[in-house]
């Protein structure tokens, strides 16, 4: 068993619950289609997810992160381990069930252009899950479509519409309109904002940010940008060939990062301003083959601190700090990160020209916002 | 140096350069009016969001806009004193790769599948300089080397697809350089990349950039990456420059209401916010655009004459220059 940090400790009953989570996929070859390897994908994963919390996973391309989201909404079976949902073994569960699940789960894609039917409309599209669960008649149906177009900043009106009709943005808040269809519990959000313009991001997030407090939802946030993660996670799972190698609080996670891949995905994250001066880890090499992970540390071959230890032994996540586990032979000895602060000082007058960019809309989110909440 | 050094320190001039397509559905004004200048052994960065035209400035600074659907309908590209709009094919064919080098936004249509990477880059080579295919070879194991690509004598021989997305983008990096350009445009050289391995392309071409002398114009939506390498930035919105200045003055005193919106929008490490700023809307059609300033349908400081009149770039301070009609806005609004 691992020991559970404050946060998980303080909240009895997790949403959800991973064990000895795996998932390996065949690697075939030829005309016969053998087997030629495994690619282990998500190898040995532990988490707990609290209700209304958001979790993200990081680490570079290929680590693992859409296939840990896509087994926990048992969207592909695992190899091995356990995914318990609100209590229930989810692995354990027959066909009727597994479709109450889906409502209680919902994805959100990446790519807003690809996610969405282009011959369906708007409207149809956010009705589906709700005729798929027998949620209400038409005219019922038409009215939370309405509703749930305005909860995302759209109008009932673009119900008619279809998906071509609009920019990614606005693509991408139709996904979540439907996600929130069938009123969830957990969304796994992979990459919810990367296709997006960088003007329209902010705008998703806020948009996440606000359906979570008012609904209570838990998030998996899949990203790669580590700024968007800081900005919206409550907790944070940094991953690197198929397994976590660091976890814990956002706070403490993103002040004191123990491990040194953690170290040196920070280091390497650009920061938008160009009087941050920062002693940098610049990582060599690239991320070996998931067909052949390196033996002890999987980190080892890039590692600045690697050791003899680090190329037999495995670490195992060890606690660092209260709710901080870290998956290093020497974490202890490792340097303490430079915090990266600020290099421009506020200037007040950007400040005050920045904050005619609130949000215009926010009132009338707010309003729709709150008479969803008083529906429900 | 071999070129005949011109006593203008700008290597290269762009100014009013418009390209447009002509299709069916009308005529996008993909580039329209863009003008900004770079100055020898500097980086300047084209920054902005999809679509706004950033590829099709350096493709028509290349001379690769294809025409038809694409049309010059105005401007001049001075580059190391002649217009490359006036030169005839023959002259821009010899001086394209030879003295003016692009990276593409995605690497796998520039690199051939079917040709080991050695051959590639010697082509290059032997196309522009009287050599032999041996030299060519020598000196493409000489290119791997100062991209920093381990074992340059084998890896010479391999395949594109054998490569590393890090390695391939290197091997990108030594074909532009092969023949010692004094430009090389880099169009968003890391944005399929990781961050670890986006850090070590970034430092590669700032080594490069000091080492081999060139002017660097690189093309990127990200304003870390911006921060991180230019020396004179320049933002573009719906087809137009918005913005130009010096990376520090960007930074620390944006004039610009997209490049402040811009700027307070994106999460940062170094801040703790609540919610984040937001730029209402979406960036226009481009076959559609606003009239009076593209940017009023987003902007919170717009009133009636921005919906009317269409701003030109104009200097707010030396060397820091605006398209807005309430520029400076600490005067208009604050
Ligand atoms: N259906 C599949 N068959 C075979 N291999 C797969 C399959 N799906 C994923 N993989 C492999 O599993 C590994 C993990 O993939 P995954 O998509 O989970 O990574 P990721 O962390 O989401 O990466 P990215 O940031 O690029 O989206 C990769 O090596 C990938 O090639
Ligand atoms: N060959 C073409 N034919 C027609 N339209 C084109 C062509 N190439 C580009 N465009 C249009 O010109 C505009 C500018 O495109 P461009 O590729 O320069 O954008 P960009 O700033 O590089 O965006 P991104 O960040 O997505 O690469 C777009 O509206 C695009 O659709
Ligand atoms: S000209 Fe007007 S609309 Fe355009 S950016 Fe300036 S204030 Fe905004
Ligand atoms: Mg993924
Ligand atoms: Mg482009």
């Amino acid at each position: 068993m691992v020991s559970l940090s404050n946060h998980e400790a303080t909240s009895a009953h997790p949403i959800l619950e991973v064990a000895g989570l795996v998932k390996h996929f065949p690697v075939r070859k030829g005309v016969l289609q053998r087997a030629v390897g495994q690619v282990r994908a998500v190898d040995g994963v532990d988490l707990t997810l609290a209700p209304g919390e958001t979790l993200a996973l990081v680490g570079e391309s290929g680590c693992g992160k859409s296939t840990l989201g896509r087994l926990v909404l048992r969207l592909i079976e695992p190899t091995a381990g356990s995914i318990r949902f609100e209590g229930q073994d989810i692995r354990a569960l027959g066909d009727r069930e597994l479709r109450d699940l889906r409502g209680r789960m919902q994805i959100i894609f990446q790519d807003p252009y690809a996610s969405l039917n282009p011959t369906m409309t708007v409207g149809d599209m956010i009705a589906e899950p709700l005729m798929l669960h027998g949620v209400g008649n038409a005219a019922e149906r038409r009215r939370r479509v309405a509703e749930l177009l305005g909860l995302v900043g759209l109008m009932p009106h673009h119900a008619r519409r279809f998906p071509h009709e609009f920019s990614g943005g606005q693509r991408q808040r139709i996904g979540i309109a439907r996600a929130l269809a069938v009123e969830p519990r957990l969304i796994v959000a992979d990459e919810p904002v990367s296709a997006l313009d960088v003007s329209i991001q902010a705008q998703v997030i806020n948009l996440l940010r606000d359906l979570q407090r008012r609904f209570g939802l838990s998030y998996i946030l899949i990203s790669h940008g580590l700024a968007v993660v800081k900005h919206v996670a409550d907790r944070v799972a940094v991953m690197y060939l198929g397994k976590i190698v660091e976890i814990g609080d956002k706070r403490s996670l993103f002040a004191a990062p123990r491990h040194p891949y953690t170290q040196a995905l920070l280091s390497a994250i650009p920061i938008p301003d160009p009087a941050v001066k920062r002693r940098r880890a610049i990582l060599q090499g690239d991320v070996p083959s998931p067909l052949n992970p390196p033996p002890g540390c999987r980190f080892h071959t890039r590692c600045a601190f690697a050791r003899e230890r680090c190329r037999k032994e495995e670490p195992l996540l060890e606690t660092a700090a209260a709710g901080h586990r870290v998956a290093c032979h020497f974490w202890r000895e490792v340097p303490a990160m430079e915090p990266i602060r600020a290099g421009i000082d506020a200037d007040p007058q950007l400040v005050r020209l920045q904050g005619f960019f609130r949000s215009r809309r926010r009132d009338e989110r707010d309003a729709a916002l709150a008479s969803a909440g008083a529906r429900t | 140096m071999t070129a005949p050094a011109a006593p203008d320190a700008k290597l290269l001039e762009v100014r009013d350069l418009r390209t447009y397509f002509v299709g069916e559905d009308g005529t996008s004004r993909a580039v329209d009016g863009v003008g900004f200048a770079l100055p020898r052994g500097r980086t300047l960065c084209l920054v902005g969001e999809s679509g706004c035209g950033k590829s099709v400035t350096a493709l028509t600074i290349m001379g690769l806009v294809p025409q038809p659907p694409g049309k010059i309908a105005s401007g001049e590209i001075v580059f190391d004193g002649r217009d490359l709009l006036k030169l005839d094919r023959e002259a821009m064919n010899d001086l394209r790769g030879n003295r003016v080098a692009m990276i593409f936004q995605e690497p796998m249509t520039s690199l051939n599948p079917a040709f080991t990477i050695g051959d590639q880059i010697a082509e290059v080579i032997l196309r522009h300089r009287k050599i032999g295919p041996r030299e060519a070879r020598e000196r493409a194991i000489e290119m791997l080397r100062r991209v920093r690509i381990p074992a340059p004598e084998q890896r010479i021989d391999e395949y594109p697809h054998k490569l590393s997305g890090g390695m391939r983008q290197r091997a990108m990096i030594a074909m532009a350089l092969a023949l010692d350009p004094q430009l090389l445009i880099a169009d968003e050289p890391t944005t399929a990349l990781d961050v670890t391995i986006q850090a070590q392309i970034l430092e590669l071409l700032r080594e490069l950039r000091a080492e081999f002398g060139m002017s660097l114009l690189l093309i990127t939506h990200d304003l870390g990456v911006v921060a991180e390498v230019a020396d004179e930035v320049a933002v573009m919105y719906a087809g137009r420059i918005v913005e130009r200045a010096d990376a520090a003055t960007l930074f620390r005193r944006p004039g610009h209401p997209y490049t402040i919106g811009l700027l307070a929008s994106i999460p940062k490490l170094t801040v703790e916010q609540d919610e984040l700023p937001v730029v209402e809307g979406a960036v226009p059609n481009p076959l559609a655009l606003p009239a009076g300033c593209r940017f009023h349908p987003r902007c919170p400081f717009a009133d009636e004459e921005c919906r009317r009149t269409d701003p030109a770039l104009a200097a707010i301070a030396p060397g820091h220059e605006v398209a807005c009609l309430k520029a400076p806005l600490e005067r208009h609004v604050l």
